[in-house]
Order: structure tokens, then sequence, then C-alpha cells
């Protein structure tokens, strides 16, 4: 057993009565302690005992969903710093950013990770979804948690969205004009809740008010709450999604169906479709270290990347926002700007059509594709149709992207990023 | 015993935590490394370099480099120019290089009063110099050139008033000779045709203005402006002028400077209300009232100011009417007549003038000259209009015309101008109507100065 000083430290440490007071179980040193120090420990306990080996490879995960979930933490401990000098009024929310850069200790610096990691967020829960639907991950018995998830994409677009417009600059104030005039498209509810958005008609102090209150608390708290019953689900309905196996039983025994005559303890209710499901020793490793030090290097790689990115690459603050001065052209944030440009052809069908029956599609999904085939493998061959229809839509919605993010102009019109715009005229 | 399997991970564990530890240090030494910092450290340098008893050097040392900031809420602005800029207040930096010279002005606006970006522009709130000094994207208020400086005046005082800025008058008389007004309105006066310039010194670079004056059309394609020919200084003092024009208005404090009394204000009244039809000055004007020249010794401030209110008050059984002067106009009239016998005053008296050359005013007053020329000369480029592609000339408007018809042809405009060729594009320019603009009186000096124009000895008649 390793015996280096810091080792040696900890040993004793965990062995003194503080020591035993915090850590219910020490490190652990055999099997037994190993599954305790997961089911024992309160950040660990979400997560099961064992875990298959198939879990654990990172080139079937690739560990979009963890990232994600990381990418989510930082958000938070970054954005309750901001919060400590952030004031979401007009006469003062411009002025905070500016003095962020220049008079904060580290404000610029967590500004920056608070942007990079909010826009990276976005990239990957579609990422995580994309890995989900490739692997056929979302079928029986994870149906609902794909709905879940769903859930959670657009719950990360409309955290994204709210906090778009908190630093009241040129590109917030006009990105939110731009993405709530899109939302007013909807027939009927449209401009009631455009209206309901903003706070009125137009970008202003009401609405400034209340895009902070949803970004802060509502929808941090409801995004909170999914994200566990998203982890709760992946661990009850058996894990990772993986291929089926001869000994696999996947069976859900409705409550109803028990015997009522009789009176069950705790353990014998918790049926259906649980981690026992697909237990196969000899494919199963210890969470404790295998998954756990896996998932603090993932989280290490994390926390790298971003703060590489914050580093190096400041947010973007454009002049103080001026309603009567929108820039040519005013865009969504990067996200919507695939939904922009199909606006730009039509507005109905782009702005309500379109992405509407994209949700819906999405939702219904695991309820229309039910065959039990090709689950647990990247693109597999009893899956080409699927996988071929979603790869469609996605090069759409990704060349969309693209084409409104980097090749529309002023007024909309078609212009290469590597060729100047006209000269801006200054001017009347 | 501890799987083996993960013992390929320890490698990428160290990097990893490595890595981590070495952005948050790098990302503390960034944030850390501030440019002021080496200002400040100069600066207190310089402090203990020149203390002379060591109470001095020990305060010197002491000092730990901070922010410094100037909060003016009235401005809406706080001002961190100081931070490196730290010796504006010392005089006896006077002379050093900046950041950390005194600022000369500093006796009669105290940066803690007035801050620095009010007159200067850029970026107060930034503590680096690209940022502070504004020349950046995204910031719209770069600051001010020094050659420029004068125009920030203009934000309190009156333009003509302040001696300390005579670039800046020399500024608003060329714009009132080049007849700007007539196609532009600055502050509700002026005409229609061209864009109005409340804010065009907040919205241009100095560099922006002069290209548009002597080529419009390379800024602002399509501009009907005429390219204007204007001397060099003159081009820098119009310049100047326009920068003074930003639409800001100051605040409380701040704005009472524009009435405080001062002689202009005061002077203009007196020569607008005909105050010389009763008085006189160096002898010059009525005999009804007494003569003024060294009224301000005779009358205290208060009484003066007291008789432009209410003159039976102080003075029973006068003949002077009250004419309802505002408390700021009473002030002007007062701070004039006060240092009257101290300055040697050329009234333009307004009785004295024939209606012809009072009609030369009203020519200049509203910018005639800016299509027509000074004189009614004629000249200017109109393209594509009927008359040789020029703005006709004046000079013999009274062989066309009556003088009733050249009266309504002023009032009416004409706002459709006869192309040369119907394919290209119409004549830009036009005649605006002045109906409601210039007053009756004035349209009749007006006439009577174009028919003044037609040179002596020609024939009438076509």
């Amino acid at each position: 057993m390793n015996s280096s000083l810091p080792n040696r430290i900890w040993k004793w440490f965990e062995h003194t009565r503080v020591g035993r007071s915090i850590f219910r179980v020490g490190l652990p040193q055999s099997n037994l302690e190993r599954a305790q120090a997961m089911v024992s420990s309160f950040l660990l306990h979400i997560q099961p005992a064992k875990v298959n080996r198939h879990s654990l490879r990172a080139s079937y995960s690739l560990g979009l969903g963890l990232i994600s979930l990381y990418l989510f933490l930082i958000l938070i401990v970054t954005g309750v710093l901001l919060m400590f000098y952030y004031v979401p009024s007009t006469d003062h929310a411009y002025n905070n950013m500016k003095d962020l850069q220049f008079v904060v200790s580290a404000g610029l610096l967590m500004r920056n990770m608070h942007r990079w990691a909010a826009h990276l967020m976005v990239i990957f829960v579609l990422l995580h979804m994309c890995r989900v639907f490739y692997t056929g991950g979302y079928k029986r018995p994870r149906e609902f948690n794909w709905v879940l998830g769903i859930g959670l994409f657009l719950l990360t677009l409309g955290l994204s969205f709210t906090g778009y417009l908190l630093p009241w600059d040129q590109l917030a104030f006009w990105a939110i004009t731009v993405g709530t005039n899109i939302a007013a498209y909807l027939p009927y509810i449209g401009p009631r809740l455009k209206y309901l958005m903003l706070g009125g008609n137009v970008v202003g102090q009401e609405a400034l008010i209340r895009f902070y209150a949803l970004h802060v608390i509502v929808l941090p708290a409801v995004a909170g709450f999914l994200i566990a019953v998203h982890l709760w689900r992946v661990r009850k309905d058996g894990g990772l999604s993986r291929p089926d196996e001869p000994g696999d039983v996947i069976q859900q025994v409705e409550v109803s169906q028990l015997p009522t005559s009789k009176t069950y303890g705790l353990m014998e209710l918790a049926r259906g479709t649980t981690p026992q499901v697909g237990k196969n020793p000899e494919d199963e490793v210890f969470a404790w270290p295998h998954l756990v030090f896996r998932e603090l290097l993932l989280f290490l790689f994390v926390v790298v990347v971003v703060l590489l990115l914050a580093i190096f690459r400041n947010a973007p603050l454009e002049e103080l926002a001026n309603p009567i001065h929108p820039p040519n052209p005013a865009k969504a944030p990067w996200y919507f700007l695939g939904l922009q440009e199909l606006v730009s052809y039509s507005a109905f069908w782009g702005g309500v059509v379109v992405p509407g029956v994209l949700v819906i599609a999405l939702v219904l999904l695991p309820y229309l594709d039910r065959k039990r085939r090709g689950v647990g493998r990247w693109f597999a061959r009893e899956r080409v149709v699927a996988n071929t229809i979603f790869t469609v839509c996605l090069v759409i919605a990704v060349v969309l992207t693209i084409i409104g993010t980097l090749f529309r102009g002023p007024n909309w019109s078609w212009q290469e990023p590597w060729k100047k715009p006209p000269a801006a005229t200054e001017g009347h | 015993m501890a799987d083996q399997s993960l013992r390929k991970f320890y490698g990428w564990f160290t990097v990893l935590g490595l890595l981590v530890g070495c952005l948050v240090v790098l990302g503390y030494y960034k944030d850390e490394d501030r440019e002021w910092k080496v200002y400040q450290r100069k600066f207190i340098q310089e402090e203990a370099r020149r203390a002379t008893t060591p109470q001095q050097r020990a305060a010197a040392q002491s000092m730990t480099p901070q922010i410094r900031q100037i909060l003016l809420p009235d401005l809406n602005r706080v001002d961190r120019c100081t931070t490196c800029h730290l010796a504006v207040d010392d005089p006896s930096y006077g002379g050093y290089p900046q950041p950390l010279a005194y600022h000369p002005l500093h006796e009669r606006h105290p940066a803690e009063r007035f801050g620095c970006t009010v007159c200067h522009r850029g970026q107060g709130r930034a503590t680096d110099t690209a940022d502070a000094h504004g020349n950046v994207p995204h910031w719209d208020e770069p600051m001010l050139p020094l050659r420029y400086i004068q125009a920030s005046c203009a934000k309190c005082h009156e333009a003509a008033d302040n001696p300390a800025a005579p670039e800046l008058s020399r500024g608003q008389q060329v714009f009132q000779e080049s007849g700007c007004l007539g196609c532009h309105k600055l502050a509700g006066s002026g005409g229609v045709i061209g864009p109005a310039l409340d804010k065009t010194g907040a919205r241009h670079s100095p560099e922006w203005l002069k290209q548009h004056f002597l080529a419009p059309g390379s800024v602002t394609p399509g501009s009907a402006m005429p390219p204007q020919r204007f001397s060099d200084p003159d081009l820098e003092a119009i310049t100047l002028f326009m920068l003074s024009q930003t639409g800001e208005t100051a605040p409380g404090y701040y704005a009472s400077m524009k009435v405080i009394p001062s002689a202009g204000v005061g002077q203009r009244l007196f020569e607008q209300k005909g105050c010389i039809g009763c008085h006189s000055i160096a002898g010059k004007g009525g005999t009804v009232g007494p003569a003024l020249d060294d009224v301000g010794l005779r009358r205290s401030p208060e009484w003066m100011i007291q008789h432009f209110r209410e003159p039976k008050t102080v003075s029973p059984g006068t003949v002077m009417p009250q004419f309802g002067f505002t408390e700021d106009e009473a002030r002007a009239l007062t701070d004039f007549l006060v240092h009257l016998r101290e300055q040697k005053v050329t009234m333009s008296l307004p009785t004295a003038m024939t209606p012809a050359e009072r009609g030369h005013e009203v020519y200049r007053k509203y910018g005639c000259a800016g299509c027509h020329a000074p004189d009614g000369k004629g000249g200017v480029a109109n393209p594509n209009s009927k008359t040789a592609e020029l703005v006709p000339d004046l000079i013999h408007v009274a062989d066309g015309y009556t003088k009733d018809e050249l009266k309504d042809r002023i009032l009416k405009g004409q706002h459709e101008i006869n192309a040369l060729d119907p394919k290209r594009p119409p004549p830009p320019l036009y005649m605006p109507g002045w109906a409601g603009t210039i007053k009756d009186a004035e349209v009749d000096d007006l006439v009577e100065y174009l028919f003044s124009l037609k040179p002596k000895g020609e024939e009438s008649g076509f």
C-alpha cells in the first residue's frame, strides 16, 4: 500500500475523533469499504457502488453529460460571485461590467469563465443529446429520461438567453430584441409571450429585472432539480445504456401487480428497472475508485479548458445599450441564429412550424421509435433510418446556424466572412 | 488492494492538476499585473525623492498603490483618470511628462469637482491607457485631441463669451458666416435640407468632420451638401465648433455657468432690447434716461437688479418701463453695466442701421450664404439644375421681381428645382420656404438688402 507522507497524514487524520466524525468510511481498503464509501456519502450516493465496465468506456459516453454537469457547477459558482457586484438596473448594469473589468479583483476572469462556460454548456448539452441518440440510449426503459433531457436542453437555452441580456450592452439589447421578436411569431400566444417576457413591448428596465430573476433564481432552481431527477433516473433505469446481454431481463414490475395481502419492506417495493437489471458480476467494477477517479479527471479537464478560454479571451462587451441605434444586422444569440436564418425566409414556417415540430418530435421520439435493437452501440446498423433522419436535421440546423452567424451582413444579405463588409458609414 | 488499472491515469492526473494550479496562478498574476500600478510606484518614488524632511519621506513611502476615483453623480460619471494622473492637482509637478503632469487649469476647474472626462472625453471608468483614452472598439467617446479641447468649454459656457476659448468663438463665427443654418438646424433654428447638427460633435471624429466639409460625398454618399472652401484655420475652427455640439446638457451647477451673468450676454441683451434708445454709452444713444458710462460707480449691483425687476421700487417716478426681464437676464445686464466703465464697448446700434444693412444681417443670420454665397454672388454647385448646375446668384433679383414678388418667393420657397436632364437624379439643393422662420419685418429688410445688391449704374429691365 502507498505509504507516502500525505497518505500517512491522511491515515492519521481519518482515525482521529474529528476525522471519524466527518467521514463515515475512511479511504476504503477493502471491497466492502469501497461499496460503503459510495452508499454512505451524501455526495457520492447518487451513484451506484458498482458500475458496468461498459459505462466507464470514454469512447462510449465521451463524458458529455458529466461535462455539461461540471459546466453547470462552474456557472453556479462564478454566477454567485458575479451576483455580488451585479445590479439589475439599466443605469448600473453596464457600468458594473466596466467595473468588473477595471477595478474588481478577478472580476473579468469570473465574467469570462461564466460567459465561456455558458456557451460551452449549450454546445455540450447538444452533443450529449446527439450521443444518446446515436447510441439509442433513449429506448426503453430510458424514455422518460430522454424527455427530461430535452427539457434540460431547453432550460440551458433559456438560461443562456436570459443571461445574455444582463450586461446591457448593444449586443445584449439587440440580441434579446431579435430573440423575443422571433418568439412573437407564435400564433395567438406569441405577442402575449413576448409581452410577458419583456414586461412591456420593448426591452427596458422591466425586461432586465425579469430576465435577471429568471436567470439567477427560477431557471437555475428548475434546472438543478431536473438535473437531480435526470441523474437519479440514470441510476434507476440501470445506469448508462449498453448493449443487451443474454442474461439481461428488462422487466418492469408494477407495484399493483404485487400481492396486496402481505406487508412489504421498503427494499421489496423498490422494484422495476433498477441497477439489478443486467447484473453480471464479471462486468462490474467498484465505483470507488474506477468511476470517481475518472470523474475527477474529467472535472480537472473541464476546469482547464474553461480557465484557458477565460484567461486568454475576454467576453464581448459592446457599447452601452442604445434603443435608437440598432446595429445592422441585429443578431440573436448564436444558438438562435439558425432560427433567425429560417425566420428570414418565412416568419411562420421558420419561427413557428419548424422549431415546434422539431421539439415535439424530439419529445415523442422514444415513444415512436420503440424497437429495442441497436441500443448501446454507436451508429448501429439496425438504426440506420433513425440515424440518417437525425443526422440530416442536425446538419441542416448546424449549417443554418453557421450561415446565420458568419455569412449574414447588413440587412441580412449574404456576406462572406473573409471579405470585408463595405466600410460602415458613420452617419445620419 | 488497489486496482492497478488506474495507474495509466496517474500521469494525466498529475498533468491536469498542475495545469489547473498554473492557470489559477496565471489568472491571478494577469489580474494583479495592472498598468496603473507602474505609474503609482513611479509617483511614490518621485515623492520620496522630492521629500525634504524625514516625515515627508515616510509619508511618501507609506503610500500604497490603489485605485483613485472621482465620483460625479451629477454628471453620471466615475473618473479614475487620477489613478495614473496622480499629480493633476499639484502645481509643483508642472512640466512633468505624462502621466504625472500638473493640470494647468486645475485652479479654475478642480478635478474633484469636474472630473476629467467631461472635458477630455475618453472612458473614465477604465484603468489602462488604451481603454481609458478610449481609442478602442466599442467605445464611442475617444479622448478629444488637445487642439480641439476648447470645444468642451461650450458644454457650460456660452461660445462667444469665453475669452479663454478664442478658437471656439472663432468657430462659431465661421459657422454663422458660412451660412450653415441655411440648410441645417442647430438648437431649433435653421433650414431643413440637411440634418440637424445638435449632436454632431458626439457622433463624429474630427477627421470625419474635416473630410465632410471638404468633400461631403466622400464620407456621406449622395450628400447634397456643396463642398466648402475653408482656409485651413477656418476649417480647424469650424471643426472645433462642430465638436462642441454634443447635444449634452450639463446638469445643475455646471449648467448654471451658462446663465451666470457674463458681459457678452448682457451686452447682447442691451443691444436687442434697444436700451440705447433712451440711454447713451460713450456719447452715443438717447437722452431720455441718464448716460450709463459710469453707472457702476453710482449704483450697487443689488440696486440695478432690483431696478430691472421693478424700476419704480428703487427709483420712484421713473419713466423706465418694466421690461419683464428674467432673473438671469437682470443679472446679465447688471454685470454688463457694472463692468462698463472698465471696458471700451463698441455698440452696434440697431436704430442707426439702414434697412438694407439690417437685411444683410438677416441674410447672414439665416444662412442664405450657404447656398447663395456671401453677398449673393452665387456659384455654389447644384448638380443637374437648369440654372447652369449652380444655385442662382441674387445680384439681379431687382430686375426680375417686384419687392412683393420677391418676399413671396422667400416665404414660400421652391421645392421642385427644374432639372437640366430629367434622366439624372434631381438637383439636391432647393429653396426652402422661410415663412414662420424669418420674421415679417426681417423679410422686408432682407428684400431691401437683396435689391441693394444690383450694381450701381446698371440699366434696369431685361
